[in-house]
């Protein structure tokens, strides 16, 4: 675990992605400020503070780089030296990959609310922290951070190209999702990306799942590709 | 005193037999395990190091497969050819990652460090090493848990005359200690200076397991062995 952790924090990616996830934070809460006039009420402040759900992408690529980058460095033959019962190193993994995913969570909720603050001081208004819409925002979007950074460990194990894993994640998102839910309609609504949008609240429609529902479908999701890759991993040889 | 059996050990990629029934023990002292390119040589050692399953077979280090070593890089160390190095980190953050997942003291990481030569040059990152600064890099995390046993793959790789001298001089000092030193190489000049035993592969058969001392020559009885031409 400890060495996980090291792993982590001596590589500069990891600092480089949480640059760069307050820049995209700071940026989407500024673009939808700008935009509204009603920006001290409750959709506005949570389309901002959904921003911090959307750094889950940065927690993805920290899972899959945690698995995917051994291999792609070859340390991962290290580390099976070190460790042969193979399972356990996965799954340590997983525990410091989702905690890096609460702390990007944590550090893009953070600057998603000094943000906010800042742009609804320059409009004459102020943020209302006692607003439950911000705490579940807020709480949203770091689970689905945790999340996809646990599914994350488990796609880097399965796919270990890291270039074909972080391709096959982007591509996803930005286009597969879309194209699966169009095929099976309703469906739509409990697959990854959507059920990370839920836990934020969104979109604001009647038949998107609870919170509950969709922080525990994700849950699942997190299981099966952990299992998977696991399943996998011990069966690989590493050549 | 441990010593590295193998038995029946057998391996094959999809219908390409790799390694096909070998059976032979390695003692304490040097042994080169040698073998023409596509003899079985890195699949047998990465067997014996649990990387890569058997199909068939056993190999066992002090009577255990490696996987079942509880603390396995105090039993045994290994330098493979691909192994790789984070670029981005520094040879020190390295050997504390090893030391750490190894369940090994973080003190054994200088120890290492000076063992190879590589004190001075610790902190800097691996992206500006020479492949001998490398090798040297890899020999340390070989030699981090202070093992009974040594699986070397060329480990003469990359280095200049001087770190060949020195490298020698080492391999032949772990032997004598009475660990079991296991080395492939194909610079059977290097192996002849420095081993006791020869275990010669051919084809993923087991073709000679000898003593070096008495072989005629060793280049020409490898030659003989593998069906080379001199």
């Amino acid at each position: 675990m400890k060495a996980e952790l090291r792993k982590l924090t001596t590589a500069r990616s990891t600092w480089v992605l949480l640059a760069i996830a307050q820049v995209i934070v700071i940026a989407g809460v500024s673009g939808l400020m700008l935009r509204r006039d009603d920006p001290a009420s409750d959709a506005a402040q949570r389309g901002a503070i959904a921003h911090v759900g959307l750094v889950a992408l940065f927690g993805l690529l920290i899972g899959i780089l945690a698995m995917a980058g051994e291999y792609r460095h070859r340390t991962i033959t290290d580390t099976f030296l070190a460790r042969p019962r193979r399972e356990r190193v996965v799954l340590s993994k997983v525990v410091v990959a989702g905690a890096a995913g609460a702390v990007f969570g944590i550090a893009a909720s953070v600057t998603a609310l000094v943000a906010d603050a800042v742009w609804l001081a320059a409009k004459g208004s102020s943020i209302d922290l006692a607003n439950g819409v911000l705490g579940k925002t807020v709480a949203g979007g770091i689970g689905w951070n945790v999340a996809f950074a646990v599914v994350g460990v488990g796609l880097g194990a399965l796919i270990t190209n890291l270039s074909a894993a972080v391709a096959s994640a982007l591509a996803w998102l930005a286009l597969v999702e879309g194209v699966v839910g169009e095929l099976i309609g309703g469906g739509a609504r409990w697959l990854p990306f959507a059920l990370g949008q839920a836990l934020v609240g969104l979109p604001n429609s009647a038949d998107r799942p609870t919170v509950w529902q969709a922080g525990l479908v994700l849950t699942l999701y997190a299981a099966l590709f952990v299992a998977a890759g696991i399943g996998v991993t011990t069966r690989r040889d590493i050549t | 005193m441990t010593d590295v059996v193998l038995q029946g050990l057998t391996k094959r990629f999809g219908a390409v037999p790799a390694v096909r029934n070998l059976t032979c023990e390695m003692t304490p002292g040097v042994t080169g395990f040698l073998g023409p390119n596509g003899a079985g040589k890195t699949t047998t050692l990465r067997m014996l190091l649990g990387l890569v399953r058997p199909t068939a077979g056993t190999a066992t280090v002090g009577g255990r497969r490696y996987a079942d070593l509880p603390q396995p890089r105090r039993v045994v160390g290994a330098l493979l050819d691909s192994t790789g190095f984070h670029p981005g980190r520094t040879a020190r953050q390295h050997l504390l990652i090893s030391a750490d997942q190894s369940g090994l003291p973080a003190g054994r990481v200088a120890v290492a460090l000076d063992q190879v030569g590589l004190g001075k040059d610790a902190d800097r990152r691996v992206r500006g090493y020479s492949l001998g600064m490398r090798q040297r890099l890899g020999l340390a995390t070989a030699l981090l848990g202070d093992p009974e046993v040594l699986v070397l793959d060329e480990p003469g790789n990359g280095l200049d005359p001087a770190g060949l001298a020195w490298l020698r001089g080492l391999l032949r000092d772990l032997g004598a200690d009475g660990r079991t030193v296991i080395v492939s190489s194909h610079v059977l000049a290097e192996v002849q200076q420095i081993a006791d035993r020869v275990v010669i592969l051919g084809e993923g058969t087991l073709r000679h397991d000898g003593p070096l001392a008495g072989m005629p020559g060793l280049e020409a009885e490898f030659l003989r062995l593998t069906g080379g031409v001199a």
